[in-house]
């Protein structure tokens, strides 16, 4: 395995009796990278992640993470990596401090080292005032923050952060990835992320599709974001049929929800004030756009050639 | 293997414990209305002497009975803290996974001892029993302790969730405290209950319990009763540990996010 590989499988895969939750894995995560791994509900990114992690054995093939095989030796591996699980692993009885106190213990760090580095985390996230305050008294952007701190109190190599911005609001995600930056920028580490706020996704190095446990080849957000369309074509219609029958000729089939038709455009001399002149009442509303990832993502998983296909 | 992790669980339960003083001072009111109140109207039907000579004998089952509930309700923390999550704080962390079982035992021991020595400070400013007996009964004390955190560690790795709760108070916790020679001697059952009582290893720590006061009648010898008790409790905490290191007993807490 190169040195510079955070982490790397080989045809890993978990099987439940006839059903494959991740099916013949192959991945190779370089050391520092931010990496993506993107896919709709039950599409095997958990289920990865807990692998990787020696939460979960896998049925059939290898992993390492920084460079050590994950099966050698499970609590080394679990040293190396930092977790951030979809929903709080905390105690909420106990304070932020004694929760902090009790994961440092955990991983065998000294009381001086603990109370430096939960002083350094909880300065970062503007926390330090409220050291002791009981968990159940924090918002919930704080106490998302507390669980981030907590997978990184160790200073893993790897940190895992399985959607680890689901409920929160606005400025609260920004502030998390705020810090999610700051660790790779300070502390070298290789970012795992698995996220359904795609446009999150967009600071990553690299992102990879999974679908029904098959990894799909992605690439950098920049390039696949490129790689779809020039633009997007989005209209509303009670007559989408007709609107269908006269586009799809030029721009092939769109994505259908309800009264709401997408796009894709390849072309970049495309008209589009003339066309929507040309379509009249036939439509309540129009709007063209640059491509962003959630567009990827769409024409990956909910397609016209894609729609039917899960498992 | 250092002990940090284990200190931090074992101290994590123990500092629960002494902020829940209303579950330190009802600890103590279970067993003192079984004393004074079951003790006293059990007592009255009999002959003033068998009188006082059955509040002796219910001195080590009482203290027996602490022992088992508050060993076992410590060691099923570890299904509580795989309800509520907590539980994958300590799974990610790089121990092994059955040494979260051991810890959770010390601090359900530890737990057990705490509530058994303000029960005999009770007793002994009650006049109960004098403060020798008290400090002879210690070492027995933490032998059952042992013994009751190993069959609560046993229960709790078996166990899916707290809604088992109420199944686990009425088909072990009760089972296993009225048959086990606590309340009335062995040998006064029927036969076949003197079989179960045999067969439950809460029986031999209570018997060990009675040997430690004086004039108390006991079923069985010192010896056979600590055999039974550290053979169980070995056996019991070895199971534990495996079946808890099982991949599939931890695998629904991480799956409980999808299931949302």
């Amino acid at each position: 395995m190169p040195s510079n590989l955070a982490i790397r499988t080989q045809g890993l895969t978990k099987q439940y009796g006839q059903a494959f939750a991740v099916e013949q894995l192959d991945l190779e995560i370089e050391a520092g990278q931010f990496y993506g791994l993107l896919g709709p509900n039950g599409a095997g990114k958990s289920t990865t992640i807990h692998m990787l992690t020696t939460m979960t054995s896998a049925t059939l093939g290898d992993a390492w993470i920084a460079g050590k095989k994950i099966t050698d030796d499970p609590v080394a591996i679990r040293r190396t990596v930092g977790l951030v699980f979809q929903d709080s692993a905390l105690d909420r009885t106990m304070s932020i401090d004694e929760n902090l106190q009790f994961a440092a213990a955990l991983y065998n760090l000294s009381p001086e080292q603990a109370n430096a580095r939960i002083d350094e985390l909880l300065t970062v996230f503007g926390l330090q005032d409220q050291r002791n305050k009981k968990l159940v008294t924090l918002s919930g952007g704080q106490r998302r923050a507390i669980d981030i701190a907590r997978g990184v109190l160790h200073k893993p190599k790897v940190l895992f952060l399985d959607e680890p911005t689901i409920g929160l609001d606005l400025p609260n995600r920004r502030s998390i990835w705020r810090f999610v930056e700051k660790l790779r920028r300070d502390e070298g580490m290789t970012i795992f992320l698995t996220t359904h706020y795609l446009e999150e996704a967009v600071a990553c190095d690299h992102v990879d599709f999974i679908q029904n446990g098959r990894l799909e080849q992605g690439g950098t957000p920049a390039d696949l974001i490129k790689q779809l369309a020039e633009t997007i074509l989005e209209i509303d219609t009670d007559k989408s049929e007709n609107i269908v029958n006269q586009l799809a000729s030029l721009f092939g089939d769109p994505i259908r929800e309800d009264q709401h038709l997408s796009f894709k455009i390849i072309a970049n001399d495309v008209d589009f004030s003339a066309l929507q002149k040309t379509l009249g009442d036939q439509i309540s509303s129009m709007q063209w756009r640059r491509p962003n990832l959630n567009d990827v993502y769409l024409w990956r998983f909910c397609a016209p050639d894609t729609m039917g296909s899960e498992k | 293997m250092s002990w940090r992790p284990v200190k931090a669980v074992v101290g994590r339960e123990m500092s629960k414990l002494f902020r829940q003083r209303a579950r330190l001072v009802s600890a103590m009111v279970r067993p003192m209305i079984w004393l004074l109140v079951i003790g006293s109207g059990v007592g009255s039907m009999l002959q003033s002497q068998q009188q006082e000579g059955y509040l002796t004998f219910l001195v080590p089952g009482i203290l027996a009975m602490t022992l088992l509930f508050a060993a076992l309700l410590s060691a099923l923390t570890l299904v509580y803290d795989k309800e509520f999550g907590v539980m994958r704080m300590m799974m990610i962390a790089p121990i092994a996974h059955y040494w979260i079982v051991l810890s959770k035992l010390i601090a359900a021991t530890l737990t057990a001892m705490v509530q058994a020595i303000l029960l005999l400070l009770l007793l002994v400013i009650l006049g109960l029993i004098p403060v020798n007996i008290a400090l002879i009964l210690l070492a027995p004390a933490l032998l059952t302790a042992m013994c009751c955190a190993s069959i609560g560690g046993l229960i709790a790795v078996y166990s899916k969730s707290i809604d088992n709760f109420a199944v686990i108070m009425n088909f072990f916790i009760f089972p296993l405290f009225f048959l086990s020679g606590a309340l009335y001697p062995v040998k006064q059952l029927p036969e076949f209950l003197r079989y179960v009582v045999l067969a439950n290893p809460f029986s031999y720590g209570v018997d060990l319990l009675k040997h430690a006061v004086p004039n108390v009648n006991t079923d069985f010898s010192v010896t056979t009763d600590i055999i039974i008790v550290v053979s169980f409790t070995c056996v019991a905490i070895l199971v534990a540990c495996w079946q808890f290191s099982r991949e599939s007993v931890h695998e629904p807490l991480f799956h409980r996010s999808n299931k949302r």
